[in-house]
């Protein structure tokens, strides 16, 4: 069979970083090839490079068995490569027709022959199957129908190639099944799919060869056919895999937080989520599972007092918390581990010491007589989250940004849990982050559940939320529309519910 | 991004702010330029001149320092220049002329700079300098100091003053006799005593002639704000407005800003087919500005000339001569530092009307007030 | 960090300067004029006793002036309305600080609180307008620079104008004895050059008070992690509403005191001839100094330096016009050069740090 892509002996370093070592990969025509690894084992750097984003320092690429140079983007395109980037690239006021157009002339849209187009587009649609409606806006349309839309795009610029970064990442299974179709349906008409992921199940699923990265380093190539997800697992890390926690718990007597008939609509007068009540005992970790987009986010930010609501209540242990400020009620012991760390809950250029103090502002612990920072408390805090969750750092005084994800994760979620609190709420708590990482997360959230702590959990990760949570709702637009118990589901079900499905 | 540009954003305030404040717009700049050249040359030939001259002696050094608005500005500014290069020529002394930053301690920093860099005549061209000079020239008693528009107290200080309101009253007269609406404006640079004198000379000329004749008194601005001295568009605007409420004729104390008074009498006369008239200040403006600008030329009735020139030109001759004294040294106009110019010929036909008035002036007959 | 990357910090003011010679002395020769000859003729003049007290004068306010905008810089807040709030300031404390006599240092301390108390409460009108109307803070400190110039106008003509008979221009009653600051010239035993002014020590302490208001206490925390990243502040627990308030409130305290070095030392009185610029020539100090209490008081000394030293040019026949492009050229090619140094040092400790990691 013809090779779609041949890497040869491909290294790349950055300042302190080997991220492609003597890299080699093969991809035949016409398969589904999947790239799978830990976050930072080099998988994203091979990308770039295949993409025309990273010059390599050595090694190089064919393409169709011709050696190519690739030195921006549209060399790429040019050789019928086609990326779907994990966070999408579509502005929403356009329609899909001009957002599939969109910079592909130089004519402005008003120029463009939009008829023209469209029946070329249509060929595209028909030909890979894509069910997609060219005359909605982009606002309108599903996290699944976005990515199709990003995937027409490439195909409809000639690509031959297809790369997907993590494109199960914003799905849920029931998207994920979509997809999937989709791309076998692609594969028939010939095209190549390059398909990132560390889900391995999904891997399994979709992909006629797996190669695992670990390192910067290709680990090796195998079969789908021959392989077990344990195996791979090990290729993967390199040792054997860490699974969600079991649950063994006893939730707690003590009511840590009561919501009562919380509402909250937007300038529109749109609900942003409605008259949701629910109670959060001691020693227990309630998951809230919900597509991005139904209120979830809006509804623990209500909690910590940034969203505002219309009508109900919170009450944290005794107290009706409805007129502090945020500070107030961080002040009363809710941590909070907002979904983006690096936007929300660090400043990347200051250090970890100062970072300690973020959120802790009001504490007695962290002022001095003057009102003034206490630096050598925070000091010493900073330096034991550093050692309680094995953040790998020189010292606490280097800058949060010259720290890898995880380790800035695992800082932050130390950070959290570091004053004793009433109640956590966590968002996303190992959203991209190394398996080594989410495990250590995973354990020190069960254990201070174990401790009494009161657990509001959000996560995107299906099995991460089953496997955590005591308790769980779903939120669908703005409602909680069920209350299960993780051990009476599994992802495809809850996923079902998430999706309004069932009800 | 966001950093980055919000960076960018703070720098092109920050320099068109800078730009703003040491400027005051693009039409500074572009006069200074014009002004440098005649400064380059100019000290070649003065330099060369002494010591052709008087090789073993060293010339006589003079030092004028010139205020906002500085050179360009049609007005007091270019007519203390005028008479520093007449000094420059006329005896071949050495010269150098400053334009002060606006405000601070600039002007007294200058002034002893001056005086210790050896010169034996400076200059402070305009009332703001008399703290700053009395200062300078208690230090420096053995230097010659001169100021416009003020007296002070040290005795090798001489005040150069002008009885400008004498002139704005025979103006006011040449305004009377020629306007046929009865309506005439009055346009001030900057509100302040020294252009009330101006004022009130003009209004009193204009009431000996016809005492029914409107006249309508503007300010182009307000202190601190000294900008109504070069602000030609803000001139333009306040003319056009009287121009429009039937004034015929106009007199601009307002140094460049009267710039602005000409192009709109040229204007209005163009588009309503009635000729208007401006009538200038401090310099000969039918030769200065009628010169440099053609199409206003014929819309300049006449100027109340106040000679600084000669008063500067006096100092420099005074200090050569070894007879420079300190103390008041007034011009009017029986002395002639005072006048009113019949340049252009357009008020030839009441020149006997208006040189009657002068000799009452002359003898006393006729006081003319210098305050409000 | 470490010492070798706080040296590569330095360098950027130092490249910029260098390179703005270099600028400067090619238009120079473009101008037919020898570089090295005037820059020789600058020192020389510059470092003689009287500029060097000259300097100083010209730093005193604007350093201040650049620690009135730095407040605002470090919570991301553009405060360009310190020209108006420290003209208002001075204005009022002229005015209002003749009205009574009282003894020298409390005299004094009154004067300075009604500078700062209307200087800040006119910034506060910006903090406002942007907080509860949404109005950009440059947008309304441009505009209010507007209308406080034509309230001091109003003020000075019409209210506190001492009318009297040789006052042929607007100015305010002069201060008694006891609301003048002494100069300095005994303490240092430089009697034979003009007078340096009084508030040379209090413009030091105003620098430690900044200091210790940003990096020691939570509110300067709360300003530095809003400027960082407002989103993390507000998560934090930040209240952007108040803190904007609060910080046009201490900006335009500073701005405040920006006018006393020269009134109280100098003027004794508002006049027409009160210097003006000095609260946007802060601007230029703070970015040159990069918020910087110790980084500012370089850059005010090295504007005054250069400000002062201009002034032999034209008496030698070179344009003094040369200063204000070399001030233009320092302050852009600095902003160009932190930015690449930022960068260069951001690697380099990212390199460092994923080095270390890597020996333990």
């Amino acid at each position: 069979m013809n090779k779609a892509i041949t890497v040869s002996n491909i290294t790349k370093s950055y300042p302190g970083v080997l991220a492609n070592s003597n890299v080699s990969l093969e991809v035949s025509e016409g398969s589904i090839h999947a790239i799978v690894g830990e976050n930072g084992a080099g998988k994203s750097t091979l990308m770039k490079i295949l993409y025309g984003m990273v010059k390599p320092d050595d090694g190089s690429i064919s393409i169709f068995e011709k050696i190519t140079q690739l030195s921006s983007p549209k060399d790429a395109i040019d050789s019928g490569l086609g990326m779907v980037h994990q966070h999408f690239m579509l502005a929403d006021n356009l329609s899909v027709l001009e957002s599939v157009i969109l910079g592909i002339d130089n004519a402005t849209l008003k120029n463009i022959n939009l008829r023209r187009y469209k029946s070329e587009i249509m060929e595209v649609i028909n030909k890979y199957n894509l069910n997609i409606n060219l005359d909605k806006t982009i606002d309108e349309l599903g996290v699944g129908e976005k990515q199709r839309v990003e995937i027409l795009k490439v195909l409809f610029r000639g690509a031959k190639i297809l790369i997907l970064d993590e494109p199960t990442a914003v799905l849920v299974p029931q998207e994920v099944e979509e997809l999937f179709n989709n791309l076998r349906d692609l594969k028939d008409n010939g095209v190549t799919i390059i398909f990132i992921s560390h889900k391995l199940d999904e891997v399994l699923e979709i992909a006629d060869e797996i190669s695992v990265m670990r390192g910067g380093v290709m680990v090796n190539t195998v079969d789908s056919e021959n392989i077990s997800k344990k195996e791979l697992a090990e290729m993967m890390i390199g040792k054997s895999l860490p699974k969600p926690p079991e649950r063994q718990s006893s939730v707690g007597d003590l009511k840590i937080l009561s919501v009562e008939n919380l509402s909250a609509s937007n300038d529109d007068g749109k609900d942003i989520f409605n008259d949701i009540t629910f109670d959060l005992q001691s020693s227990e970790i309630l998951g809230i599972a919900g597509v991005e987009g139904n209120g979830q986010r809006e509804l623990v930010e209500a909690i910590i007092g940034i969203q505002e609501y219309n009508s109900g209540s919170i009450r944290l242990k005794d107290e009706i918390i409805d007129d502090l400020g945020i500070r107030e009620r961080l002040g009363l012991g809710i941590s909070f581990i907002p979904e983006d760390r690096q936007a929300q809950a660090l400043i990347m250029d200051m250090t970890l010491t100062n970072n300690i103090i973020l959120g802790r502002q009001s504490l007695k612990k962290y002022k001095t007589k003057l009102t003034t920072v206490n630096l050598s408390n925070a000091t010493t805090a900073s330096e034991s989250v550093i050692g309680n969750f094995d953040v790998k750092t020189p010292n606490a005084n280097t800058i949060a940004t010259a720290l890898s994800g995880g380790n800035q994760q695992k800082y932050v979620v130390g950070r959290e849990l570091e004053d004793n609190p009433t109640l956590l709420i966590a968002s996303q708590p190992t959203r991209g982050i190394d398996i080594g990482a989410q495990a250590l997360i995973w354990e020190k959230l069960r254990s201070t559940r174990d401790d009494g702590l009161g657990v509001i959990l959000i996560s995107a990760d299906l099995e991460e939320l089953i496997g955590l949570s005591d308790r769980i709702v779903v939120i669908y637009q703005g409602n909680f529309v069920a209350e299960l118990k993780p051990d009476e589901i599994t992802p495809e079900i809850l996923g079902s519910y998430m999706t309004g499905l069932r009800k | 991004m966001t950093r980055m540009k919000s960076k960018w954003l703070v720098l092109f305030i920050v320099f068109g702010l800078i730009l703003t404040a040491c400027g005051g717009g693009s039409d500074d700049a572009a006069e200074e330029v014009v002004a440098e050249e005649p400064a380059e040359e100019l000290d070649s030939p003065a330099t060369t001149a002494a010591a052709a001259a008087e090789p073993e002696a060293p010339a006589t050094k003079v030092c004028l320092v010139l205020d906002i608005g500085g050179l360009g500005d049609q007005g007091f500014n270019d007519s203390a220049y005028l008479g520093y290069n007449m000094g420059i020529d006329e005896f071949g002394v050495e010269g150098t002329f400053l334009e002060p930053d606006e405000g601070g301690e600039n002007r007294g920093e200058l002034l002893n700079l001056c005086a210790e860099d050896g010169n034996d005549l400076i200059i402070g061209n305009g009332f703001l300098f008399d703290v700053a000079m009395t200062e300078s020239a208690t230090n420096f008693p053995d230097t010659n100091f001169a100021i416009t528009d003020s007296v002070i107290d040290p005795a090798n200080a001489r005040g150069m003053i002008f009885a400008a309101e004498q002139g704005s009253f025979l103006v006011g007269v040449a305004a009377a006799l020629t306007t046929t609406t009865n309506k005439i404006g009055f346009i001030g640079g900057v509100d302040i005593p020294l252009i009330h004198a101006f004022e009130v000379g003009f209004v009193a000329g204009v009431q000996a002639v016809n005492p029914d004749i409107e006249i309508d008194i503007k300010y182009a601005s307000v202190p601190p704000d000294f900008s109504g001295f070069n602000d030609p568009v803000k001139g333009k605007e306040i003319a056009l407005a009287q121009y429009e409420a039937g004034a015929d004729v106009i007199y601009h104390a307002a140094g460049g800003t009267g710039i602005g008074m000409f192009e709109a009498a040229a204007e209005v006369s163009a588009s309503t087919g009635s000729k208007v008239w401006g009538i200038g200040v401090d310099q000969d403006q039918y030769l200065t500005i009628g010169g440099a600008i053609p199409e206003v030329q014929e819309f300049i009735l006449t100027s109340m000339v106040k000679k600084v020139e000669v008063a500067v030109y006096n100092a420099i001759a005074d200090t050569v001569n070894g007879t420079f004294t300190g103390g008041p040294v007034a011009e009017d106009v029986e002395s002639g530092g005072i006048d009113i110019s019949y340049t252009g010929g357009y008020i030839d036909g009441i020149k006997d009307e208006i040189e009657a008035y002068r000799a009452k002036i002359v003898s006393g007959e006729i006081e003319v007030p210098s305050s409000r | 960090m470490k010492l070798r990357l706080r040296l590569v910090s330095l360098s950027a003011p130092l490249i910029a300067l260098m390179l703005a010679v270099s600028l400067t002395s090619l238009i120079l020769l473009g101008i037919g004029k020898d570089p090295i000859e005037t820059f020789r003729m600058m020192f020389e003049y510059g470092s003689t006793g009287k500029s060097i007290v000259s300097v100083l004068n010209r730093t005193t306010p604007l350093y201040i002036s650049a620690v009135a905008v730095a407040v605002g810089f470090k919570m991301g807040l553009f405060n360009i309305g310190v020209e108006g709030q420290y003209l208002l300031g001075a204005l009022l404390a002229a005015a209002i600080g003749t009205s009574f006599a009282i003894s020298r240092p409390i005299h004094i301390f009154f004067i300075m609180l009604i500078a700062v108390v209307a200087s800040s409460l006119w910034a506060a009108i910006a903090g406002y307008l942007k907080v509860y109307k949404g109005i950009h803070e440059v947008i309304s400190t441009i505009m209010l620079n507007y209308i406080g110039t034509g309230l001091i106008a109003y003020l000075l003509s019409n209210i506190f104008f001492d009318k009297d008979e040789k006052n042929a221009i607007p100015q305010t009653v002069e201060l008694p004895e006891s609301g003048r600051l002494p100069a300095l010239n005994n303490l240092f035993g430089i009697e034979d050059l003009p007078n340096l002014h009084g508030f040379l020590p209090i413009t030091i302490l105003l620098g430690l008070i900044y200091y210790l208001l940003i990096w020691k206490t939570t509110l300067g925390y709360d300003l530095r992690v809003t400027g960082a990243n407002p989103i993390a502040a507000r998560f934090s627990g930040v209240d952007p509403k108040r803190l904007t308030i609060i910080a046009m409130i201490i900006s335009g305290g500073f701005a405040g005191l920006v006018g006393m070095g020269p009134l109280l030392g100098y003027f004794h009185q508002y006049t027409i001839d009160f210097p003006p610029g000095l609260g946007f020539a802060g601007i230029g100090v703070a970015l040159l100094g990069r918020n910087h209490p110790v980084g500012m008081f370089l850059g005010a000394i090295l504007f005054g330096f250069l400000e002062r030293s201009a002034q032999i040019l034209d008496l030698r026949g070179v344009p003094k016009e040369i200063e204000t492009m070399m001030s233009a050229f320092i302050l852009l090619i600095v902003v160009v050069f932190y930015e690449i140094i930022r960068r260069y040092i951001l690697t380099q400790q990212i390199k460092d740090a994923s080095k270390k990691i890597g020996e333990n």
